[in-house]
């Protein structure tokens, strides 16, 4: 129903690309010269667009990066945008579009639903993905061809977990989440992570993805006065939830991954409410490294706007990409997957060594919410 | 008990958005006889306006709620101008129209305004109120207000004003209005006018107390429409009562279904519509769909 200008870009290209001889099409992804097919696949389009947009910025700005420096062995990389509206039947049908025009490689989706239901297609052709997805799902459908540039929410909670149990030593904790794909991945990795201290919740509410109003929910954990309420939902919806908790006086410090640290989570919720938070995530800050305020610094002059996690860990993901490529001079398939796994890399998430799973990063840090914007937990 | 109350003041507040959503969708559909499918856009429209020309200016929020009021029923005299050929000819390619305009809208607010979304800080400075445990937000009893005071002009505006008497009329009978003397086209162009003005006044107030961004219309005008349906579809008393009912019942289904709220919500809604089709208050004489 919307077009956006990318939509009609994509749907010109395809009228291209279905104009073309059918020798050139086949051919394509296996000849040694040309440019090298990568599609990046987000929403364009739709609520979840805002993310999709961001990605896309971020695999941009290092697939330019390379093509400055030479491209791959001489050969430019051709990146081709594909919306996919974050609607998993929409995704599947990029992939066999992406499948049958000869890509090498994708990136994306941001979405773990529309990435999940992509990945066996993705798979038969020999397709490797990197995905900007999170749930442990992705893990557990061990694809040798997909690839996470993120921890997992297993990873995120467990880092959580250890810091308010082990380290701080906060027993009483409240969990709220929904039931989307995203906020139940992360109640069940938290859930998991606090049963293995023996830690039973005070609260466990589960709410909608779409809902507004958490009065009823945040009534019944104010009841149990909780030290903690860990929040496992979306930027605006954990800001929301934040909000309306500290209207209705809980005084509990709240805690979550990746999205409790954007300001977006910070804003809705009020720079007031948010101070505090406990955030879980392998990128705390534009400010945390020297490698990560260059980014910052080169992303801003590019786009004009602050670089964030989703940028960062899209950038990781293109650069791992196109490091494969050089090693196996432009090659896709089964070589490029091996090479994929094969690289070390000190990235602005962290150090990826890719495991058996597609899984690259293995730690998370923690920061505080101070002023809206996280700082790194001093260690302790 | 306190959990009890609780839900309460959450379920009244966002229902008096909804029943604000609902009067919008009624209002067009008791004189025209068409459900404006757009009007959840306008919704967004109203608190991108809103917030947008808040956060410039720092000017008082009501201000900026009367802006928006104005941009919106501009939108909403656009929408009517357009659809005016149609009118009495091809229903369904009215209804469609609507659709159509909600998704140019949609679009637009991704073009002028990113995709992104802002959040707004409430204009209300004060803290909540503190009832023996029970915390009521200010801006919630703001909301509740503006909401009541609103209904009350509306409903003076009908009865009262002899344009108003002039929208009944042809919400009655259009020939007859014709007949009268009445112009049924200017009258249809108030209804959206004034429809698309609730749908901005809905927006603007529930701006600060979500997330405004070019999406959030689905879920609002969804609802308002549910609600609409639920007081009886037309009725100005029923788009309050069905407003405030369907705030409630998100609310309770909320705290005690967890993730099946949803569901409930409109399991609950189906049943009622199924016994009662016309609704809580359903009128037989607007029935020109």
């Amino acid at each position: 129903m919307r077009f956006t200008r990318s939509t009609i870009a994509a749907a010109a290209l395809l009228a291209l690309a279905a104009c073309a001889p059918p020798g050139q099409q086949a051919g394509s992804g296996a000849t040694a010269t040309g440019p090298i097919k990568i599609a990046n696949v987000n929403a364009q389009s739709g609520q979840l667009s805002s993310l999709g947009q961001w990605e896309h910025k971020g695999v941009k700005l290092a697939i330019d990066e390379a093509n400055k420096a030479g491209g791959v062995h001489g050969r430019q990389i051709q990146l081709d945008l594909f919306d996919s509206q974050g609607d998993p039947t929409v995704g599947t049908n990029v992939a066999r579009k992406i499948a049958a025009e000869g890509y090498v490689a994708m990136l994306g989706t941001a979405e773990s639903a529309v990435t999940l239901a992509m990945a066996p297609i993705l798979k038969d052709a020999k397709i490797p993905n990197i995905t900007s997805g999170q749930s442990p799902k992705l893990a557990e459908l061990k694809s040798p061809f997909l690839f996470l540039n993120a921890p997992t929410s297993v990873t995120f909670d467990e880092t959580l977990a250890k810091y308010l149990v082990d380290d701080k030593g906060m027993k009483k904790i409240a969990l709220i989440s929904n039931n989307g794909a995203y906020g139940a991945g992360e109640h069940d990795a938290f859930l998991n992570s606090l049963k293995t201290r023996n830690v039973t919740p005070a609260a466990d509410e589960v709410v909608t993805p779409d809902q507004k109003d958490f009065n009823a929910n945040l009534a019944k954990i104010r009841e149990q006065d909780p030290e903690v309420l860990f929040i496992g939902a979306e930027e605006v919806q954990s800001g929301l939830i934040a909000k309306q908790a500290r209207e209705l006086g809980i005084k509990a410090v709240f805690a979550g991954g990746a999205p409790v640290g954007t300001d977006v989570y910070a804003t809705t919720a009020g720079v007031k409410n948010a101070e505090g938070t406990i955030v879980s995530s392998p990128y705390l800050s534009n400010e945390a490294t020297p490698e990560i305020k260059e980014f910052a610094a080169k992303y801003k002059a590019a786009y004009n706007e602050e670089a964030r996690m989703h940028v960062a860990k899209a950038y990781d993901g293109a650069s791992i990409l196109v490091e494969a490529l050089k090693q196996t001079r432009g090659e896709g398939g089964q070589k490029l997957a091996d090479a994929i796994r094969g690289v070390k890399r000190a990235g602005l998430l962290g150090t990826y060594t890719y495991d058996a799973n597609g899984v690259g990063i293995h730690e998370t840090k923690i920061g505080l919410v101070k002023d809206g914007k996280v700082v790194p937990e001093a260690a302790s | 008990m306190q959990v009890l109350l609780q839900t309460l003041i959450g379920g009244v507040t966002f229902g008096a958005v909804y029943a604000l959503v609902a009067m919008g969708f009624s209002i067009v559909y008791r004189t025209m006889g068409l459900v404006n499918f757009a009007h959840g856009s306008v919704v967004m429209i109203g608190a991108y306006a809103a917030s947008t020309f808040y956060l410039a200016t720092r000017l008082p929020f009501a201000v900026a709620i009367v802006v928006a009021i104005a941009v919106t029923a501009l939108i909403g005299l656009v929408i009517e101008r357009f659809l005016r050929p149609l009118e009495n000819k091809d229903f369904t390619l009215m209804l469609i129209g609507t659709i159509g305009f909600g998704a140019v809208l949609e679009a637009g607010a991704v073009l002028v305004w990113g995709a992104t979304g802002h959040a707004v800080p409430s204009p209300v400075a004060t803290g909540p109120i503190d009832v023996a445990g029970i915390r009521i937000p200010t801006y919630s009893l703001l909301v509740i207000a503006v909401a009541a005071a609103a209904t009350g002009l509306l409903a003076l505006f009908l009865q009262r004003t002899k344009r108003g008497a002039a929208m009944q009329a042809v919400a009655m009978d259009h020939q007859a209005a014709t007949a009268c003397g009445i112009h049924v086209g200017r009258s249809n162009a108030m209804a959206f006018a004034i429809g698309a003005g609730l749908a901005a006044l809905a927006g603007s107030l529930i701006g600060p107390m979500l997330y405004v961004n070019p999406t959030m219309g689905g879920t609002l005008g969804i609802k308002g429409f549910a609600a609409a349906m639920l007081g009886g579809f037309g009725s100005m008393p029923g788009a309050i009562v069905g407003g405030l009912a369907f705030g409630l019942l998100d609310a309770f289904a909320a705290g005690n279904f967890q993730e099946y709220s949803e569901l409930v919500t409109f399991l609950v809604f189906a049943v009622i519509v199924m016994i009662r089709p016309t609704g809580i208050f359903g009128e037989a004489t607007v029935n020109r769909a």
